[in-house]
């Protein structure tokens, strides 16, 4: 008989795999017998929590690299730098490794994780699209990755303490690091929210179970 | 249908000592037969290639000396300065605690609490409670915190940020030394070690083998 959980699945035997102890139990029971953590067979309205707070992300993303996220005071003249604009001013001042390292943390990377998290989210309803080890994978790459963002907030934070130098020098923070900031912790939690086992669950089948009945 | 565990990467010979019957792969969901590991092997799910669990050799040891190491350390790049920057005489001096309370005063009180709490204090918390659960294991005491450590310890991981904060400063040590002379204090050097010993205790936390011990102290 074929379930809407994936063949061999522990949930398809009606085990529940705790989430935060790993101990499999009956799914009837509420909380796990060992840990305490409330169970479910699958993580509760993971696509559409994932697909909320990235949209979220996504609406962050746009102050996040239109507004400052920091404002250079130099001999008077008042400088606003922009996450894009902090790279292109690294590039041309010879130091084009760092400047790579800052576009990869703080503009490829939440791009990547954008792309790849709602091509999860919808490679659900078209499974041939790629192999589910791929898409584990590509799943794993967001969860690791996304922390590796918030470089570009400590290098703000570092430079606001460090040049303090009344008018001859100073650095402030701007509103787009907030922004920023918010976009990586709530694109950990979509990361989070996200659960790679129904990956493997025949969702199309479900779907076309509830259509054929009158 | 029960798949069996591979089994690769044997390194060593000793106890084993995964008991669980059945096991479900936290990514695929796939119901396995949980293998006996010896020491040093490590547990892959067939199907979608997750490492499962790693039996390191004396882990207890080890994340007592990794932690209590890194633990001084962090008390230590507190203490000093990170960076000093010296531009034609004017010179300014950071440290730890004030790379996040500066954008306190600036009026970001959200974004300076989440630089300190990224980087000091859920490492520091996190390698504290650790210590705390193998202590309790090490004595051998079954405790009523035990599990809602291991809960706690578990969730906070993914937010502490120690070594991206060190990625940080060495970006802007490259933005700065263009315009002013940078010297690297105590403090840098220490969290750098810090860094170190935060990544191996990570590298040695293992949730099968972790609840694991909590269940031998149910036993006991």
């Amino acid at each position: 008989m074929m379930t809407k959980y994936s063949e061999g699945s522990a949930a398809s035997q009606g085990l529940a795999n705790c989430p935060s102890c790993n101990l499999l139990s009956d799914a009837c029971l509420e909380h796990c017998p060992r840990c305490q953590a409330p169970l479910s067979l699958r993580k509760p309205y993971s696509l559409q929590v994932t697909l909320s707070l990235l949209i979220t992300a996504l609406l962050l993303y746009i102050p996040a690299n239109f507004l400052p996220i920091m404002v250079t005071e130099k001999l008077g003249q008042i400088e606003y730098n922009t996450i894009l604009g902090g790279i292109i001013v690294l590039w041309k001042e010879g130091s084009q490794p760092i400047a790579i390292v800052v576009f990869i943390a703080s503009v490829l990377v939440p791009i990547i994780k954008f792309i790849i998290l709602f091509s999860l989210c919808f490679s659900i309803y078209f499974p041939q699209m790629l192999s589910e080890n791929r898409r584990v994978k590509l799943y794993r790459l967001t969860e690791f990755i996304g922390r590796w963002s918030m470089v570009d907030i400590f290098v703000v934070a570092i430079l606001v303490a460090l040049i303090q130098l009344d008018h001859l020098l100073n650095v402030q923070p701007g509103l787009g690091a907030v922004a920023f900031a918010a976009v990586v912790i709530v694109t950990i939690f979509a990361a989070n929210a996200f659960d790679p086992r129904i990956l493997w669950d025949n969702f199309n089948q479900q779907k076309a179970k509830r259509q054929n009945k009158p | 249908m029960v798949a069996i565990l591979c089994v690769v990467m044997t390194w060593g010979q000793g106890k084993a000592v995964l008991i669980m019957k059945q096991i479900a792969c936290e990514h695929c969901d796939l119901l396995l037969q949980a293998p006996k590991l010896k020491q040093g092997e490590c547990a892959i799910c067939p199907r979608c290639h997750h490492k499962l669990s790693r039996l390191r050799p004396s882990a207890i040891n080890w994340l007592f000396s990794y932690i209590i190491t890194g633990l001084i350390l962090l008390v230590l790049s507190n203490l000093f300065s990170l960076m000093t920057f010296n531009l034609a005489g004017n010179i300014s001096e950071v440290t730890l605690w004030q790379s996040a309370s500066k954008l306190y005063f600036e009026q970001y009180k959200v974004l300076s609490l989440l630089v300190y709490v990224f980087t000091v204090v859920f490492p520091g918390v996190i390698l504290l409670m650790i210590l705390l659960f193998i202590t309790t294991i090490k004595l051998g005491k079954q405790q009523w915190y035990l599990a809602s450590l291991l809960r706690l310890i578990f969730a906070l991981i993914p937010w502490a940020m120690a070594e991206v904060f060190l990625v940080g400063a060495l970006v802007s040590l490259v933005k700065l030394v263009t315009i002013a002379k940078i010297e690297l204090g105590y403090s840098f050097w220490a969290y750098c070690l810090f860094c170190i010993c935060y990544v191996k205790v990570l590298s040695l936390v293992d949730k099968y083998q972790f609840w694991y011990w909590v269940e031998r102290c149910h036993d006991d």
